[in-house]
């Protein structure tokens, strides 16, 4: 008898830690993993102390280039909602880290899958998803979070996700999204204050993070580094973009961190544009940490490069 | 009277076709108006719901002034105007999306691969071992197709069929090298795997070749594991309920290796017939660019049952495979500073193997020896660079001992360059000096050079896989 209970004792001793392990784990906070830092920062601010917020992304990478860390799938396997820009954003590194993180709650068209591209209009839908094209993204430019008003979007379609998942909860989110809209409309006030005077201002940047941006405040994206998205450019495209950029008299080329300086640098030069570097997410750059404080810096950096050049 | 007949039989026949006509015309008569009636019901159904649409819009209206309608109506109106213009343009832009049409939308995802290889060997084929000819050649090595979609809520499949050039003939041979059933639901972190794939073995065995760091797939790995893991079986994946990366893999299958015939074909197998696999493997961020990746793995057939058939040794002897036993330990340190790991990283990966096998032996007249078991050991290590977002270069340097006679070793050396001009078309340039020891001389293998210049290319669909990453 005391040799069966030798045996039986740790038997049942691991099967009660590995229960415990996978039980859900019904803590205080709800667990929320955004794949980009703009996506964290709504998160927190609308889900306040209720939520525990990670993201994959820190603010530096590319955004369709995020490395795959095998340290995000525990973070992912115990999510309770893993919010995304969408449209196909993260396609390079995303639905495999979902495969291998086994949560059914963050699937894909289950409730934990929170795809902020829902109700955006995208621009640049491409006809075709030839591979001549580039790595296009077949359901049209993703980066529309660098627009202000569309970021709203994103915030609704958090909010809602959060409210369905802890309804009990919906006065507080309600009440701290409230106060975020209200200090990110005064923001957005600002900056289209702010960039009146550079209705029309051309420019180009190394990858097409830009047309939405653009369009919110009147400016005129006029092309990419890039030869097409995801492909370095060649020496004849350069050639010519610098022609282009010459003849239409292009002031300022943006550089993204996560891209080389040498290209953006040597076509400022031969153009005589003003290379400036933009983050396309909090955290790209020093004190971007938060999504109003990044448009901030575009704004400020934007503005004051244009008057410079007066 | 003929003529008769075939005046009867013309008019039987026009009288016959023609039925058939009046019939034809009856039924597309009875299609057009049951069309019509429809078109009928759905012009009427679209009409009461504009008419009620227009009663809505009539009781939303506000009652105003005519002061106040006459000072705001210009400023809404143009406002009005400028809204329904963003809409109309939305609701244009919902109808071009929806008015696309998908002939393939039911179909899965499906991809093909390409690799053609030329090189140049400094030796024939009977003194490198290789099923290629010495001098210049050109190699299709593989055409590859992949398929793969969800089969319902519960569970995704693919299939991998390849084919690839004979190399005394040329024509090409198609087989199917994957197609599995996975899981996609499963409770308590689960996921099994079903059908014939690429077992989780080591760090590269379930790599396809195109997809390596590297042209050839290392010496130790075309030894002891037969080249890629492929097994008839099921698999098991288990990722640990605990904060820290930590995944065990276990699973059976009927053979394991690419090139290794299924054990017992044809006879009677028990349960120590099939092949056994396991492997743990965990993750470390050491820093926020640099990781730690390390994993054992195992493998064991405890009845091969002559396997393959007697091996023929160079003093006329044979072994034969009784028993198969193989243990390894990988690891990969990377260096892909997270700003800029599109552009630029190192890896460092290294496998040991040791292989463990017991063989019955038998001298060159037949007569029994004492069985022996074999302990021989293997490894390859590579550094691979990327300095550019097309470019990346590294070396690749391997060691092996026979799997029959340990006293026969190889060592491979081999610098290359990659080019990748875009994910789906990729050049590789690489060197590879093979040194085998005087032991194995008497195999008839000598030390060789050899140039290869791959060229590898995707069309359709591909994923990042999480293998791949």
């Amino acid at each position: 008898m005391k040799a069966k209970l030798f045996y039986l004792l740790p038997i049942i001793v691991l099967t009660g830690i590995i229960c415990m392990g996978t039980m859900p784990a019904y803590a205080a906070k709800i667990r929320v993993v955004a794949t980009f830092t703009d996506l964290a920062d709504f998160a927190r601010e609308i889900g306040g102390d209720l939520v525990e917020v990670h993201s994959l992304a820190t603010g530096v990478e590319d955004s369709h280039g995020v490395p795959m860390k095998p340290s995000f799938v525990p973070m992912m396997n115990r999510a309770d909602l893993l919010v995304l820009v969408g449209l196909d954003c993260e396609h390079a590194f995303l639905p495999a880290l979902i495969e291998a993180s086994k949560n059914p709650r963050i699937e894909v068209n289950r409730a934990g899958y929170v795809d902020c591209s829902l109700g955006i209009t995208p621009v640049d839908v491409p006809k075709t998803t030839e591979h001549y094209a580039g790595d296009v993204h077949p359901y049209g430019n993703p980066h529309y979070m660098l627009d202000p008003v569309l970021a709203k979007t994103a915030i609704a379609n958090i909010y809602n996700a959060l409210v369905e998942f802890a309804p009990q909860h919906k006065a507080e989110f309600t009440r701290n999204r409230d106060a975020y809209l209200a200090k990110l409309n005064a923001k957005i006030t600002e900056w289209e204050r702010e960039t009146k005077p550079l209705k029309g201002l051309k420019f180009v940047s190394y990858h097409e993070h830009w047309p939405y941006f653009a369009a919110r405040f009147g400016m005129d994206f006029f092309g990419t580094i890039e030869l097409r998205p995801g492909i370095d450019p060649t020496p004849r495209h350069i050639e010519e973009l610098i022609a282009a950029m010459k003849a239409a008299h292009v002031p300022i080329v943006v550089r993204e961190p996560q891209f080389p300086e040498k290209v953006p640098k040597r076509i400022a030069e031969q153009t005589g544009a003003t290379m400036v570097t933009f983050p396309v997410m909090p955290g790209g750059v020093p004190h971007t940490e938060t999504y109003i404080k990044m448009m901030d810096y575009i704004v400020h950096t934007m503005v004051a490069a244009a008057q410079a050049r007066k | 009277m003929k003529i008769m007949v075939a005046f009867i039989a013309l008019f039987m026949l026009l009288w016959s076709s023609t039925g058939v006509y009046a019939e034809t015309l009856e039924d597309r008569l009875k299609t057009l108006e049951e069309a019509l009636r429809r078109q009928e019901q759905t012009i009427a159904e679209q009409q009461k719901m504009i008419e009620e649409l227009k009663a809505e819009i009539k009781q939303a209206k506000p009652p105003a002034t005519p002061e106040a309608a006459a000072v705001g109506r210009p400023a809404a109106s143009e406002q009005m105007q400028q809204e329904v213009r963003e809409l109309n343009e939305k609701v244009d832009r919902v109808v071009e999306a929806q008015r696309k049409t998908l002939p393939s939308e039911f179909n899965p995802s499906i991809g093909l691969v390409g690799e053609t290889i030329f090189s140049y060997t400094g030796r024939g084929s009977s003194q490198t071992g290789s099923d290629r000819p010495g001098g210049f050649d050109a190699f299709q090595r593989s055409v590859e197709l992949n398929a793969a979609a969800s089969v319902d809520p519960f569970a995704k499949a693919y299939v991998v069929a390849n084919a690839s050039a004979d190399a005394a003939t040329g024509e090409s041979t198609f087989n199917i090298e994957e197609a599995a059933i996975q899981t996609t639901s499963l409770p308590w972190n689960l996921t099994v795997k079903a059908g014939r794939f690429f077992a989780e073995f080591g760090r590269l065995s379930y790599i396809h070749d195109h997809e390596l760091p590297f042209v050839n797939r290392p010496l130790v790995l075309d030894q002891y594991v037969g080249g890629e893991s492929r097994t008839d079986g099921v698999q098991v994946n288990w990722l640990l309920p605990v904060e820290h990366y930590i995944s065990l893999t276990l699973g059976l299958g009927n053979q394991f290796g690419g090139d290794v015939p299924p054990n017992n074909v044809g006879d009677y197998r028990r349960l120590g017939g099939w092949n056994y696999w396991g492997r743990l493997s965990s993750y470390f961020d050491l820093t926020p660019d640099i990781s730690l990746e390390p994993g054992i793995s195992g493998l064991w057939n405890p009845r091969t049952n002559g396997r393959g058939g007697p091996l023929l040794q160079p003093d006329g002897s044979t072994l034969t495979e009784r028993e198969r036993r193989l243990v390894g330990a990988d690891v990969a340190l990377s260096y892909k500073p997270l700003r800029n790991n599109q552009f630029q990283s190192i890896t460092w990966g290294t496998e040991v193997l040791y292989s463990n096998n017991h063989y019955d032996a038998a001298d060159s007249s037949g007569n029994v020896l004492p069985s022996s078991t074999v302990g021989s050991l293997g490894l390859y290590s590579y550094l691979t660079y990327k300095f550019h977002r097309q470019w990346s270069t590294g070396f690749l340097f391997g060691f092996v001992e026979d799997a029959q006679n340990n006293k026969a070793k190889a060592y491979e050396y081999s610098p290359y360059v990659t080019w990748a001009l875009s994910h789906w078309n990729q050049l590789r340039l690489q060197y590879t000096y093979t040194d085998y020891n005087s032991a194995s001389a008497a195999y008839g293998l000598h030390s060789n050079n050899a140039v290869y210049l791959q060229w590898a290319w995707i069309i359709g669909s591909h994923a990042h896989g999480w293998q791949q990453r």
